[in-house]
């Protein structure tokens, strides 16, 4: 029944994150199922904090102000951190197989997918580029964030596409160190994102040309014809029943929760030549390993991004590797610092990592 | 033979995709782990998950979950199996799935009709072996643990 040669494409309108994440099971299961034919799918969310498919929910979110917001927690199926998705996105996202993408090698078919999105994105009038291995950027600023997921041969990729997206609001629903909060870090974390309102000003496209222009990019990408579907058929509507059944439940998001003691955090101010380094550490104490890094401070370092970048290579460093991990991301990543060395970023990591130890 | 570098035991049970193999234990019950192309197709894992002990999963629902990179799913499951317990040290570590596959299993399960009803289907010994280095060839997988 499926067409090798077409992509249907669905917009299933705002909707909750249960629903959505309902909508990601039940449609990856179809197409595994052979119910449901290629499918290009947009989303949009009421406001939602989302976890990854293997995070846990007190670890990486403030639950209180979530609460108080009343912003809904969801645990995604694909991996990857904890993200915060409002109306001001669009989520995108692809529903296909191994043999359409001509790979199973994962990082090759995220490659294929993003450059395709990159292209949508430019021709809405912005210059948006693919960049390793998850990331669509403009100009070193990240526009949109993907990941996805698979079952048997079938996958589904998505990504957002930031609008006029609040970063302060999506830093104040992530659990991160209270020193990621102040308004220098604040603004330095809203220099790292690309608007599509802020880029193009008073030349904003509608959601419908975002969509057509992102749909007609993925249809030359995979040389296929589009068709444009009002609604989901019979099979997958059921599949999204019984998926919801169990995915809008707190057994499902709150599943496996640890608490958030368990990856306690440290903190610590290290100053050297080439000024001071703040640095936060998440340590999981049973894997021994830095859960994720935080470096903010008084320094110069260029490209700009190298921080987030060196933040990222880090992530689920075991302790012991963390020196070798720093030296290697440096060699890779060639960088213009003053008066600043690898060494010390290595030390202010460990005075953070210590700091836990007391 | 030379499979691309991908490690190969001619006494397991694979399946037809050579995504995960079995090994018969000697209470009847058995072993499930990835093969050497599946974790090398996944890249490094960061996450697994086991279903809680006691849980039936029938064919197609899986025993296990990985996450890799920004991706997550299934270790495919092809057995109307009981779970007896998943392996704590890969939960912990998981990247002994990668550095070792073979020797990190993911779950113990007791098949619910019995071990020769459940490797119906499964490939070993030297077909299986065929089958295995058709499958990285096809693919064009190259395993290098460095």
């Amino acid at each position: 029944m499926r067409d090798a040669k077409t992509l249907r494409v669905l917009d299933t309108g705002l909707r909750r994150a249960a629903e959505n994440m309902a909508l990601n099971r039940a449609l990856l299961e179809s197409h595994q199922a052979g119910t449901s034919p290629h499918t290009l799918r947009f989303l949009r969310f009421t406001p939602s904090a989302l976890l990854g498919f293997h995070q846990d929910v007190e670890q990486e979110l403030r639950t209180d102000y979530c609460a108080e917001q009343g912003i809904d927690i969801q645990r995604r199926i694909t991996g990857g951190g904890a993200i915060y998705f409002d109306e001001t996105q669009i989520g995108w996202e692809l529903y296909l197989d191994k043999g359409f993408l001509g790979t199973a090698d994962m990082g090759a078919i995220a490659k294929k997918i993003c450059e395709a999105a990159a292209e949508g994105i430019s021709a809405l009038g912005v210059d948006a580029r693919y960049r390793p291995r998850n990331d669509i950027e403009v100009d070193g600023r990240k526009i949109s964030g993907t990941g996805g997921a698979f079952d048997g041969d079938s996958i589904m990729y998505q990504g957002t596409l930031l609008i006029d997206f609040d970063v302060e609001r999506m830093l104040r629903v992530l659990r991160i160190p209270a020193e990621k909060l102040s308004d220098k870090a604040i603004e330095s974390a809203r220099d790292r994102v690309a608007n599509l309102k802020d880029l193009l000003g008073g030349n904003m496209p509608t959601f419908a040309e975002v969509q057509e222009r992102l749909a007609e990019s993925f249809a030359r990408a995979f040389d296929v014809k589009l068709e444009w579907a009002d609604a989901m058929n019979a099979a997958e509507d059921a599949a999204f029943r019984e998926a919801l059944a169990d995915i809008d439940t707190p057994e499902w998001t709150y599943q496996h929760n640890r608490p958030a003691t368990d990856a306690t955090m440290h903190e610590a101010i290290t100053r050297s030549q080439g000024g001071t380094l703040r640095v936060g550490v998440a340590v999981d104490p049973v894997r021994n390993q830095l859960k994720q890094v935080w470096i903010t401070g008084d320094f110069f370092v260029k490209p700009r991004r190298l921080v987030v970048d060196l933040e990222g290579a880090l992530r689920n460093t075991p302790i012991e590797a963390l020196e070798a991990n720093v030296k290697a991301f440096f060699e890779d990543h060639p960088a213009e610092m003053l008066m600043l060395t690898p060494d010390d970023f290595v030390s202010a990591i460990r005075a953070a990592v210590d700091a836990g130890r007391d | 033979m030379d499979c691309n570098g991908c490690e190969f035991h001619p006494e397991l049970y694979y399946d037809d995709e050579y995504q995960i193999w079995v090994r018969r234990e000697d209470d009847g019950n058995l072993t499930v782990g990835m093969t050497d192309l599946s974790q090398t197709i996944a890249g490094k894992i960061l996450h697994v998950r086991v279903r809680r002990p006691g849980t039936r999963r029938p064919p197609g629902k899986p025993v296990a979950t990985i996450e890799s990179g920004k991706w997550a799913g299934p270790i495919p499951n092809f057995m109307d199996c009981t779970i007896i317990e998943g392996n704590a040290e890969v939960m912990e570590n998981p990247s002994l799935l990668n550095a070792d596959p073979y020797n990190a299993w993911v779950a113990r399960v007791e098949p619910v009709d019995g071990a020769d009803k459940a490797l119906e289907g499964f490939h070993t010994g030297d077909d299986a072996r065929k089958g295995y280095c058709a499958r990285v060839k096809k693919d064009d997988i190259h395993c290098d643990k460095n």
